[in-house]
């Protein structure tokens, strides 16, 4: 179980992300919405133990992440909100330069890697270098980099970005599967249909503070609207059709 | 007050640098200072006036170091009462001609990449309302402005130093203003001319080879090109004094310098030239208006073959290679690398060497530097023995793997600053563990792998060859560890992943630092061979050794030791040095 108590960041004494409380339960797919800036990036960062919190902590299994840092990250595959690669290295140099790092015995490590990037259709481009390769290509293999020492927590930050439709496809189906496995997840999104989707809960943040947390059936029920609607009515105020009538009108303005 | 001409002139400009060319024009001059490339590199972004202050600074900075030489007073001090500054000045004027074209050159390599429109370019602008010739156009009017600007302001500062030190006891300005003017046309047609020379090699590979084979070629290119700009500086010493012994005919390799070019047409125009000088002079501004008019059309003709041409290429570079493993490198992940960190970071480290542009250039740098040192060595070794066994132990042959091994050695300590790819560091953030020490035994790893096997594989036998088998083992096992001693002190507080933490800022010690690497030189690659030509006439002598290492073994030993826990623990971005640090003494 991956408990956030608390989670505190500021940056010169600008709050980040302010008391932030959830709890991820083996199973539980938990979809992070919110804008930008809202503090998702910061809160990924802290449950990665990339950064640490001014005030509470990340507990997994009961016991602070950052008493232990390595064992912890052993255990957690990450995608990044951006996929930065070094783009000199080739698909399968980078693969196995994560792999040997995670200390996945040798073997096991080329199996994988070999079938990994078949079923994610990079198999012919393995030995090109990562800076050849389409967004979407570097977007696949930081999936398999963070899959294939099969950890027990997932934290995806925009893992969709770039994927084309069958690689997005095969990924929400992935990530139900991987809850079914009795995998943690969290997963971060600005894509409210994929979150509505492949999620069992959400938890919504807005300037820092988690102003909604539940499962995705009862958050919609709670206002008795659309996944898409809630969102907009907790987080902003904006008449998004209001706004798309004003671009119009100033794009054709003389 | 309002100045209706000045204000004219304002708005009018302000129009122009609004208009799509002249905004593609300052596009495409800061795309070659900060960098193109398809790879989103960060790579080594310097800003413009950073850039062009350090291009200027060796040029002034040397002409005020020559003051010594021409100051009428010190002349007079030292007796000299017929001092011809002409003639004086000319192994100076070689050396700047040849400063301002490899300080060009250098600059033309570093931004080969960004000279031409790329792919970036190509889907950014080509889409927009502009025709194709307004692109081609514009790079090339800010190629021109490129070239302009580093030829100016390399020689900047040197065209007014220098004729201004040289003329300082003259009394006629006429003759301040003639050296000058001749000295600025030197060293400027000097610049241009590297500068085409380096595009048109550029350009013609572009437009002669295929894409996949000039990007594989390219970076080996550069490397030799660096390598050939430190010989020519390197040797800018010791050529002026050949070229006044030249006979009236000179050998035909000095036609193959430009450098000598540059440094005959100064003397055709100031009217001093000796007849070699004057036949060298001859080339320079048929072989200047030939690299303009190549550049030109190579240009063109890689314009049209490589930009035009980017959509109909592939973006993913054809996949060669294999997944099996070399035995090497299962022989090095059993035998010397016995961690995960060090298995996955020695490969991660070896590949950015062998990948890495930018770290590329600055070692093959290095070893330009030490294979120049090398061969002064090697010379020096040669002149005056008779025999191969005498040359072999004298101090000047055995210097040379002690210079290689040096150059080597701080090379890689000089890369492994350099940041590669800084935001790609997170899966290293991510992945190791700040409280494991692992990085500098990784480092020396690499180091050791970088310098023993050629010590044992090639020092070895060509010594036991050329000087007998007692000694040949005697210097292999000396150079063998005194380079280990060095990579021992090298890495002293060594607490990163090479090429993940950002650069170190400069410090105060920055220079004492660079101070101490000259002595360390000194003592490693000067001294030591000095000492052990002597020892080797008795190798029981060579024991004088083993006290020594002893000691350089115990110093950085001691102070690991005594290494805070947490000036050890792994960073990826260097602290800055306050200009005033807080006591908080009431805390």
């Amino acid at each position: 179980m991956l408990e956030a108590l608390h989670l505190t960041k500021r940056y010169a004494s600008l709050p980040a992300a302010q008391d932030v409380c959830f709890t991820l339960r083996p199973g539980q797919v938990l979809g992070c919405l919110g804008p930008n800036g809202s503090g998702k990036s910061t809160t990924v960062k802290m449950l990665t133990g990339l950064l640490e919190p001014t005030r509470g902590e990340v507990l997994f299994n009961g016991q602070n992440i950052r008493d232990n840092l390595a064992a912890y990250r052993k255990r957690l595959g990450y995608v990044p909100e951006e996929a930065h690669l070094y783009p000199y290295l080739t698909g399968w140099e980078y693969l196995e330069l994560i792999g040997t790092l995670r200390g996945m015995p040798r073997p096991e490590l080329e199996k994988k890697i070999d079938s990994l990037l078949s079923l994610f259709s990079l198999h012919a481009h393995r030995h090109a270098g990562i800076g050849s390769y389409s967004k979407g290509m570097r977007q696949r293999i930081l999936l398999i980099a963070a899959l294939m020492d099969n950890p027990d927590i997932f934290i995806f930050d925009e893992p969709l970005s770039g994927l084309d439709v069958t690689s997005a496809l095969i990924f929400k189906n992935l990530v139900q599967a991987l809850g079914q496995q009795g995998k943690l997840v969290f997963y971060c999104s600005h894509v409210l249909e994929v979150v509505e989707k492949v999620c069992s809960d959400i938890l919504i943040l807005r300037k820092g503070v988690v102003i909604a947390q539940d499962s995705v059936a009862n958050i919609g029920q709670i206002l008795g609207q659309s996944l898409e609607n809630t969102f907009l009515h907790l987080v902003d105020d904006v008449d998004t059709v209001s706004v798309a009538r004003d671009i119009v009108t100033v794009i054709s303005a003389a | 007050m309002n100045f209706p001409l000045v204000t004219s002139s304002t708005h009018r400009w302000e129009t122009f640098r609004h208009r799509p060319f002249a905004r593609l024009v300052r596009l495409f001059t800061a795309r070659i200072f900060h960098g193109g490339g398809d790879d989103d590199s960060e790579g080594l972004d310097l800003s413009i006036g950073l850039v062009l202050t350090l291009l200027a600074l060796p040029g002034g900075f040397v002409s005020v170091l020559l003051f010594e030489k021409y100051g009428s007073l010190l002349q007079w001090m030292r007796g000299v009462t017929d001092f011809n500054p002409l003639a004086a000045a000319l192994p100076d004027e070689y050396f700047f001609i040849v400063l301002s074209m490899v300080v060009t050159g250098a600059a033309a390599v570093w931004r080969w990449d960004s000279i031409f429109p790329d792919r970036r370019d190509y889907f950014n602008l080509v889409p927009l309302p502009i025709p194709t010739r307004s692109i081609f156009f514009a790079n090339l009017i800010a190629m021109l402005y490129l070239v302009a600007l580093l030829a100016i302001d390399v020689n900047a500062a040197s065209s007014f130093l220098f004729p201004l030190v040289v003329c300082a006891s003259q009394e006629h300005i006429v003759f301040f203003v003639r050296f000058a003017t001749v000295h600025a046309i030197s060293v400027l047609t000097a610049s241009i001319f590297t500068f085409f020379a380096v595009f048109s090699l550029l350009g013609f590979l572009m437009a002669v080879l295929p894409n996949s084979i000039f990007k594989r070629l390219s970076p080996y290119l550069r490397a030799l090109l660096v390598m050939f700009f430190v010989v020519l500086l390197c040797t800018s010493f010791a050529l002026p004094i050949f070229l006044q012994r030249l006979p009236a005919t000179p050998p035909w390799w000095t036609r193959l310098l430009p450098s000598t070019w540059f440094l005959g047409l100064g003397q055709l125009l100031r009217g001093e030239a000796s007849p070699a000088l004057a036949a060298l002079g001859a080339f320079a501004l048929p072989a200047l208006a030939s690299v303009i008019v190549i550049a030109s059309g190579v240009y063109g003709l890689s314009y049209r073959r490589y930009f035009t041409r980017i959509p109909e290429m592939t973006e993913i570079a054809a996949s060669r290679g294999s997944s099996k493993r070399s035995p090497l490198r299962t022989l090095l992940d059993r035998v010397v690398l016995r961690t995960p960190l060090q298995r996955g970071c020695f490969h991660f480290v070896w590949k950015t060497l062998l990948r890495s542009e930018s770290h590329r250039l600055v070692l093959s740098a290095v070893a330009g530097l030490g294979l120049v040192l090398a061969s002064q060595a090697l010379m020096s070794a040669f002149a005056g023995h008779l025999t191969v066994v005498k040359v072999a132990v004298s101090a000047d042959a055995l210097s040379v793997p002690f210079i290689f091994a040096f150059c080597i050695i701080v090379g890689l300590r000089l890369v492994f600053e350099m940041p590669v790819e800084m935001r790609s560091n997170w899966i290293f953030r991510l992945l190791l563990d700040e409280e494991n020490h692992e990085c500098e035994p990784m480092a020396r790893k690499v180091m050791l792998v970088s310098t023993l096997p050629w010590v044992f594989l090639v020092v070895l036998p060509v010594y036991a060859y050329a000087g007998g088998l007692l000694p040949g083992i005697l210097h292999a096992a000396l150079v063998a560890a005194w380079s280990v001693l060095l990579i021992n002190a090298i890495l002293l507080r060594f607490r990163k992943l090479p090429f993940t933490c950002s650069f170190p800022p400069f410090r105060q010690h920055s220079i004492v630092t660079l101070l101490a690497g000259v002595m360390a030189f000194f003592l490693f690659a000067v001294v030591t061979p000095e000492i052990e030509a002597s020892a080797l006439a008795n190798p029981v002598w060579m024991a004088v050794f083993i006290p020594i290492a002893a000691v350089a073994w115990y110093i950085p030993h001691r102070i690991r030791r005594e290494t805070m826990h947490h000036e050890r623990i792994l960073i990826f971005e260097e602290a800055s040095t306050r200009a005033v640090e807080v006591l908080q003494l009431g805390d």
